[in-house]
Order: C-alpha cells, then structure tokens, then sequence
C-alpha cells in the first residue's frame, strides 16, 4: 500500500503510464469497428473480429484490474473471493453452450418447418 | 462503541471490514453481469440464418453514434485514473487536491449520463424502423408525427369495467365536451376533468350495480325460485359537443376503417379517418431478409420512385462490391459466403440521392396537387440538398409516405424494436445506474468528508479506496460493453 512518498510518486507513474495505455488501447477497439481497413476476415462481425476485440478488451480490462484495483498486490483473501467468482461465472457462460443442445429448440424447429401437427391435419 | 477493523487491518486476513466487503459485494456484481453478458451470447448465437433477422452489427445501429460509445469510454477511463489520484492525495494528507480530483471524476460521471441521455433520446424519439410485408425495412425519422393514426372523433362508445380509456391520452388540441345520457337526462362532461370525474363514479356505480344484481340472482336460485340475472349495462356513449382531432398510437388500437377506430381496452370512436399513412424520413434500407435475387423487385423501392436514383445508385454499390471480390479473386472460384457478403443488404441512403432537377421538382408538386393527396405523398420529394439525416439546407425533409396497411410493425429504436436492442438497453440501462449510485456515493465523500478526514484521514482514504474500486469495476464492465454493443 502506498504510505512513503516514494512509493506515492511510483505509484503515481505507474497510473498515469497505466492511463495512457488504456486510452491507447481505446483507439485501437474504435479502429477496428469503425474502419474497413482493420475488418479482419470477412467484412461485417466474424469470428476474427470477436477474438481480436475481446482479446483487447481483456488487456484494458487486466490492467485495470491488476493496476487500479490493486490486484497485482492483493491479499489471499481476495483471490479466494475472486477464484470462486471466476468458476461460477464460468459456469454460467457454459449454461449458454448447453442451451445450443436444447431440445425444445429441435422441436420448436420441426414445428416451424412441418406447422402444428394439428393444424397439419 | 468502536468498531474494530475500520482503519487497520485483521491480522488474519490483512484486509480492513470494508474492504472484505467491496470484494464480496463485486463478485456479486460479476454475477451479475455475467448473467447479462450470458444472455447477450445465447441471444446473438440463437440467431437462425436464414429465419430470423439476422443480428445487427453495433456499427450499422449506431453509425456516428460509435464516437459517444468512443467518447464515454475515454470520460470513463479518465475518471478512473482521477479516482486513483484521488485516493493517492488523502495518502499524502491533502484535502485539497483530493477534493479537486474526486470533483473532476464527479464531473466525469456526468458528462457520461449526459452523452448516455443523447444517445437514448436519439434512439428512442428520432430513430425508427418500418418492417414492410415483404420483410423488407426501412429506417429512418418520423416526419410531422405520422407515427399515430390521425382520427377526428366524433362519438366515443365506452366500457365501464376498465381502466380510464386510452383515447384520453391521445386528444390532440383542447379537449372536449361530451354529453351523455343519464336516463332521461342529458349531462354535460366539461373537458378532460369532467370525464374523468364522470367516468370513475359511474364504474364504481356500474360495479355495485353489478355486484348487487349476482346476490339477488344467488338469493333466489338458494330459495329454489326461478332466477335470472339482471341485465346492468357496462358501455357508455359520449357524444362530442364538437368533433376533435385524435392522435391514436399504433400499439393501443386493435383495427380501424374510415369511420371507426376500434381501441385495445374495448373503446368504439366513431368518426373520420383523416390520415393514416406514416411519413418517414428515409436514412437506410434494410434488405437482409430479402432472398438476394429478390432484392430489386423489394416492396421498398415503390417508396422511393421518385427519387429515381436511389435504387440505380444501390445497384452500382452493389456490382461495384462484387467486382472488387471478383478481382480479389482473379478468376479463381469464389467461396458463396464471400459472394453473399459482397451483397449491400443494408443500403445507407447518401443525401446526393434525393437531389433532382428544379423541372422534375416543379413537376412532382404540380402532379402531387393534381392527385389523391395520399397517393401524391408516397414518394415526396422536397428540394434541396441534404445532410446525412435527410434534411435538406432550408430545414425540410426528403420524405417518403407508407401507408399502414403495407406494415408489419413499426417502432422506435427502443427495447421492442429487436432482441439487440432489448439487451443493449437493459445492460447500458443497468451500467447507467451503477455510475449514478457510483457518483452519489464519491460526491457524498466530498461533501462531507471533511469531518472524518480532520478527525482520522486514513478511515477516509479507506473508504475512498472502497468507492474507488467500486468505480473501477464500472469502468471495466464498460470496457467490454463498448466493443460489443457499439463495433461487433
């Protein structure tokens, strides 16, 4: 934690480094939406696009983590808190994937294309 | 009584109570949007090709308006660089630059609301989309309030079970007096108070009446006599002491012809349909759910006829994009998906498009004047050169007029307009209001952090630390809502 002035001041440097970068980071996340020249893949929302956006999204996102919120320095209960935090998010992200294998979308698909059983006949 | 762990730390955890409690109090908060940010991936996977309207990419919602997602992400990241200094000036004991700095987050916070409330308002008031049958839309801005069905009303026929009818909310101009009879009597409504007043103490009177009629019919049938229930009236008409202009929304009526408009709640308006077509100011085609060989024989295009470069200009956009995959290719086959990308689904429309010649302008009001003043409206053109957004340089429009009957739906870019929209609101909503409460609580510690801060500054520079995590973690839900709600 910062009490000395020294570590003040270095602290004051690492957020203001930390700040320019994410800034930085911002113009380059604008620049991939916002202009043709950096549409990777196909043009329009492909899967290139989503892993470079996402990928810069979780740098500015990890330093201002690490940085801003102290977690480069945290104590182990915190990581505690967060690791459980981690895994059920991830659980829930996963809920989305098994949602894909769903069976009443099949049968609302079958319904779609053949109609209503009973106002087939 | 003291309250331990408020300024030092446990030995045992190394962490002070508000502390432990941020952290547990953001895990929740990841969960929550997590959840969120869950359903916004089950919605735009669950996308069908092919069948439903494919999911828009945040750049063809947004357009300019990508630079305000840019500009609220910078205010953002700023504010949490000032926070941080912030906390850093009450570790050096100096109220008066943290006093400055927090302020300068505080002013951050607003600028943000302020840009968020430009964007909704544009979204929700100047931002609107017709689905024509064919499935085809076209977007733009509502001209001269033709959103709402226009209706001179004359006789209101009404029930006395609901709630107080819509058809209130939608008088236009002063609103009227009605008569209505009262058995032999006739009684005068004045204005929009004496229906109120009127109607409320007649439902109460008809539910009595109601009430009052089933005991009698139950009385009877328990003594074993032949009952039949009294037949108590539920409907009302009011008769307009002088015709009165309606402006009925789409959503609250059921159907309408020319001399009835039938209201959701059961409420008959007899009358005069005076306008039912919606004028828009067109800015973009929306072809996407079109079959490609298709696209030219769209309904759309029977909107812009007169503004005969329009669909031209679309086609020449359209073989210019081919061409280029063509050369791109140079011969070799080129895969279909590439092909189809190169199709132009989502046609912007340029301003250069609406311009025409002064003849063909002097032409188009003479014929417009000649004919049925609807079908004279369907394809007005207005001269002029105008900007981006349909206007031209003396202030009118380049409107188009689609009558409703060639509707499937139409609405603003608000939460109905689409799957998209309804999560972009919720979750820009729900951010929103974290930096509110965010805001409030880093205000609260300026306004009246002086006390705690002369009697132990390092409780402040705690609980600064604490708000300031607070911020941090809005900043970083915000890092990953600006990518994919305004680029992907």
């Amino acid at each position: 934690m910062a009490s000395s002035p020294e570590e003040i001041a270095k602290h004051k440097k690492a957020y203001k480094a930390v700040g320019i970068a994410l800034l930085v980071f911002t113009c380059v996340t604008v620049s991939l939406g916002a202009f043709p020249i950096f549409d990777f893949g196909l043009p329009g929302a492909t899967w290139e696009d989503f892993v470079i956006g996402l990928l810069v999204a979780t740098v500015k996102a990890s330093l201002v983590a690490l940085v801003f919120m102290h977690l480069n320095h945290e104590k182990t209960l915190v990581y505690k808190f967060l690791i459980f935090t981690f895994c059920f998010a991830l659980s829930l992200m996963a809920l989305t994937l098994f949602a894909g294998w769903d069976p009443i979308k099949e049968a609302f698909e079958t319904v779609r294309t053949n109609g209503f059983p009973s106002l087939k006949s | 009584m003291e309250i331990p762990y408020e300024v030092t730390a446990r030995r045992d955890t190394g962490l002070y109570n508000a502390k432990v409690g941020i952290w547990l109090f953001l895990a929740s908060e990841v969960m929550l949007f997590g959840g969120l940010f869950s359903a916004y991936v089950f919605l735009r996977v669950g996308v069908n090709d092919g069948v439903d309207t494919p999911w828009p990419m945040g750049l063809d919602v947004h357009g300019s308006g990508i630079w305000l997602g840019f500009l609220n992400t910078i205010i953002l990241i700023l504010s949490s660089v000032f926070v941080v200094f912030a906390w850093l000036a009450l570790k050096e004991r100096n109220w008066n630059v943290f006093r400055n700095w927090m302020s300068a987050v505080i002013a951050c916070a607003a600028i943000f609301m302020c840009v968020k409330a430009f964007e909704y308002n544009k979204k929700l008031n100047h931002h609107y989309g017709i689905k024509l049958t064919d499935d085809s839309v076209v977007e733009g801005e509502i001209a001269n309030g033709t959103d709402k069905i226009s209706f001179e009303a004359s006789k209101v026929t009404l029930s006395l079970q609901s709630d107080l009818p819509a058809f209130v909310g939608h008088v236009d101009g002063a609103f009227p007096d009605f008569t209505v009879m009262e058995g032999e009597e006739t009684v005068t409504l004045q204005g929009e108070k004496g229906l109120r007043k009127w109607f409320y103490k007649k439902r109460a009177r008809v539910s009595q009446d109601l009430a009052a009629a089933r005991k009698e019919f139950r009385a009877a049938k328990k003594k074993g006599e032949a009952a039949q229930l009294k037949i108590v009236s539920t409907k009302a008409e009011l008769t307009a002491v002088k015709p009165f202009k309606l402006l009925a929304k789409d959503r609250k009526v059921t159907n309408y012809d020319e001399k009835k408009l039938n209201y959701i709640d059961n409420v008959v308006v007899e009358g005069k349909l005076i306008n039912d077509y919606v004028e828009l100011i067109p800015h973009q085609i929306d072809l996407q759910m079109i079959p490609i060989g298709r696209q030219k024989e769209s309904m759309v295009w029977s909107f812009f006829e007169k503004y005969h470069q329009v669909r031209p200009n679309w086609e020449k956009a359209q073989e210019k994009s081919l061409e280029k995959i063509r050369g791109h290719f140079k011969g070799e086959p080129i895969p279909g998906k590439v092909v189809q990308s190169a199709y132009i689904n989502l046609h912007t429309i340029p301003h250069e498009d609406f311009e025409d010649t002064a003849g063909n302008h002097a032409k188009s009001e003479e014929k417009k004047s000649e004919d049925d003043p609807h079908k004279g409206d369907h394809a007005e053109e207005k001269h002029g050169h105008g900007d981006a957004d349909g206007h031209d340089d003396h202030g009118e429009h380049h409107t188009i007029s689609v009558p409703r009957s060639d509707i499937r739906f139409m609405g603003n870019h608000g939460p109905r307009y689409g799957n998209y929209y309804a999560i972009y609101f919720t979750m820009t909503a729900l951010h929103g209001l974290h930096v509110i409460g965010g805001a409030l609580v880093l205000l609260h510690f300026v306004m009246f952090g002086k006390k705690l801060y002369l009697k132990n500054p390092e409780h402040l520079a705690n609980r600064v630390e604490v708000g300031g995590l607070f911020w941090h973690f809005v900043d970083l839900v915000w890092i990953f809502l600006f990518p994919i709600m305004y680029l992907l």
